[in-house]
């Protein structure tokens, strides 16, 4: 069963393996793959995602999978000016949040200078970075669809009765393996480190951890929050896939696209295209939330040598924890005490 | 209530101005492409913790900075009239992203008098959102947003532009 699922999932993750929107290799034809003294390609650095492409094609671009080379500059020019007034200590809709005076609060409250943002984002050409399936959305199944409105509209909102009840990040846990390469609001770095045998990828938010094995062994029988990844090498393309993921949907997740299941399978392709980039491509898989499998695409920008990963011992002073049961409590006592 | 209250008319008399303010910055965000950021929560959830209508603003003492994950928390002490020291901890940034962005262990020294804006706890105690630290000599320390509805008093980039 996993078996055949798996080369469902590396299907269609062949067949998504097309020409990319922003691939650009500097020097073409004259660059080759660095690699590591044993010979595998070098994917070692710090990593992050650096796109100003959303997940999920906006509404605006419905049937249009990339910008014209005006809207292009016009968008670069946004960014720029939205990393400007970051800089400048400017928040709302000057940084492209919603604007403070229509919510001071929802959307604001953990402005831009509660993450971390990195360099400023680059825009390419690319409207979704979902390209499988083509119309750039997220295939939910009806059920999914309802259980994701439902974790959007109690956000901040409750109940909070247990420690159950706020979000596996809320919790210090994790946002699961599949946006890991490319989010983080609070750390989206990644290091790669490999050794003979064994890729093993540092994130920084949440400090997950993941040791591939990258010699095409077999899935072990233990599941785990963030599944079993088991590597191999196609020619220069790093091939990882997922599984033995444990089922946590019946917790709370911020966004329910990143919940695991047991059903949940994920084959992902790294290509270093160029010094500073790997095109980093993922497809999901999980008919618990998924009607058909989708595939994500966008480059990672390697960081200048020496940028270092933090620690984020999260439970160390995850005082959220407290304040929110507390908060949750105090609510229904000053609501009856209204009344 | 303990907490030094903000001045709710000033908040009110600048509001009309501030939307004017703000829909000029929607309409200059707006130009060329809105690109929608993918749906990610940045964990916490402020409303879950913090109260929006509890805006306190306190002048106090550093006892410390705790340099922890999720966030910082800055301790300090806030003297009543009455003479009573009463203890307040401040939440701010990640310590990754505050690092980043130039702070240091050296930023908030212990014993320097500054002042707090922020949003109380939802459930009363001494805890707060932080929002912008000032010290003495005016310099300002943005732990979060500007214009959330503090009164103007020129010291915000905001109400410059």
């Amino acid at each position: 069963m996993a078996i055949r699922r798996f080369v469902m999932v590396g299907l269609v993750a062949l067949l998504a393996t097309g020409c990319s929107f922003w691939s650009t290799p500097t020097a073409e034809g004259t660059w080759t793959t660095p690699r590591t003294a044993w010979g595998d390609p070098d994917l070692q650095g710090v990593w992050r995602y650096e796109g100003a492409v959303p997940l999920e094609r906006p509404k605006a671009f419905a049937g249009r999978e990339s910008l014209t080379d005006e809207e292009i500059a016009d968008r670069d020019r946004i960014e720029k000016e939205q990393a400007a007034n970051r800089l400048a200590g400017l928040e709302g809709a000057a940084v492209g949040r919603r604007s403070i005076d229509e919510s001071p609060i929802r959307g604001n409250e953990y402005n831009s200078f509660w993450q971390d943002h990195g360099r400023p984002r680059r825009v390419f050409r690319q409207t979704s970075l979902v390209v499988d399936p083509r119309d750039g959305l997220l295939p939910y199944t009806p059920e999914a669809r309802k259980a994701e409105t439902r974790a959007q509209a109690r956000y901040g909102v409750g109940p909070y009765e247990s420690y159950l009840d706020p979000d596996t990040g809320e919790r210090c846990l994790t946002d699961g393996v599949t946006a890991m390469m490319w989010q983080g609001p609070n750390g989206g770095h990644n290091m790669i480190v490999q050794s003979p045998g064994y890729v093993t990828i540092l994130h920084e938010e949440y400090r997950d951890r993941r040791i591939i094995p990258v010699n095409g062994g077999s899935h072990g029988a233990v599941r785990q929050w963030l599944g079993d990844s088991v590597g191999r090498w196609e020619g220069e393309t790093l091939v990882v896939e997922t599984t033995n993921v444990l089922d946590r949907t019946n917790y709370e997740w911020a966004n329910i696209w990143t919940r695991a299941s047991e059903t949940l399978t994920i084959v992902e392709r790294f290509t270093r295209v160029a010094d500073d980039t790997i095109d980093y491509r993922i497809t999901v898989d999980d008919p618990a939330t998924f009607a058909q499998p989708w595939t994500a695409n966008m480059p990672i920008s390697r960081l200048p040598e020496g940028t270092r990963i933090y620690e984020y011992a999260c439970h160390e002073g995850n005082y959220a924890m407290a304040n929110l049961l507390s908060g949750g409590r105090a609510q229904p006592r000053a609501q009856a005490s209204s009344k | 209530m303990r907490r030094t209250a903000m001045n709710h008319e000033d908040t009110k008399r600048t509001r009309s101005k501030k939307a004017l303010r703000g829909l000029r910055r929607v309409v200059l965000a707006s130009v060329g492409i809105g690109l929608a950021a993918a749906p990610l929560h940045a964990h916490h959830a402020f409303a879950a913790e913090f109260d929006a209508n509890r805006p306190i603003k306190l002048r106090g003492t550093v006892v410390k900075m705790e340099w922890i994950n999720p966030h910082t928390w800055i301790h300090i002490e806030v003297k009543q009239p009455n003479g009573r020291v009463e203890a307040w901890a401040i939440e701010g940034g990640p310590p990754n992203a505050l690092f980043r962005r130039g702070f240091s262990r050296n930023s908030l020294p212990t014993g320097i008098e500054i002042v707090v804006e922020g949003f109380q706890a939802k459930d009363g105690s001494r805890r707060a959102n932080g929002r912008d630290v000032t010290f003495g000599d005016g310099k300002r320390l943005f732990l979060g947003s500007s214009g959330t509805g503090a009164p103007r008093d020129g010291l915000d980039p905001t109400e410059r532009r």
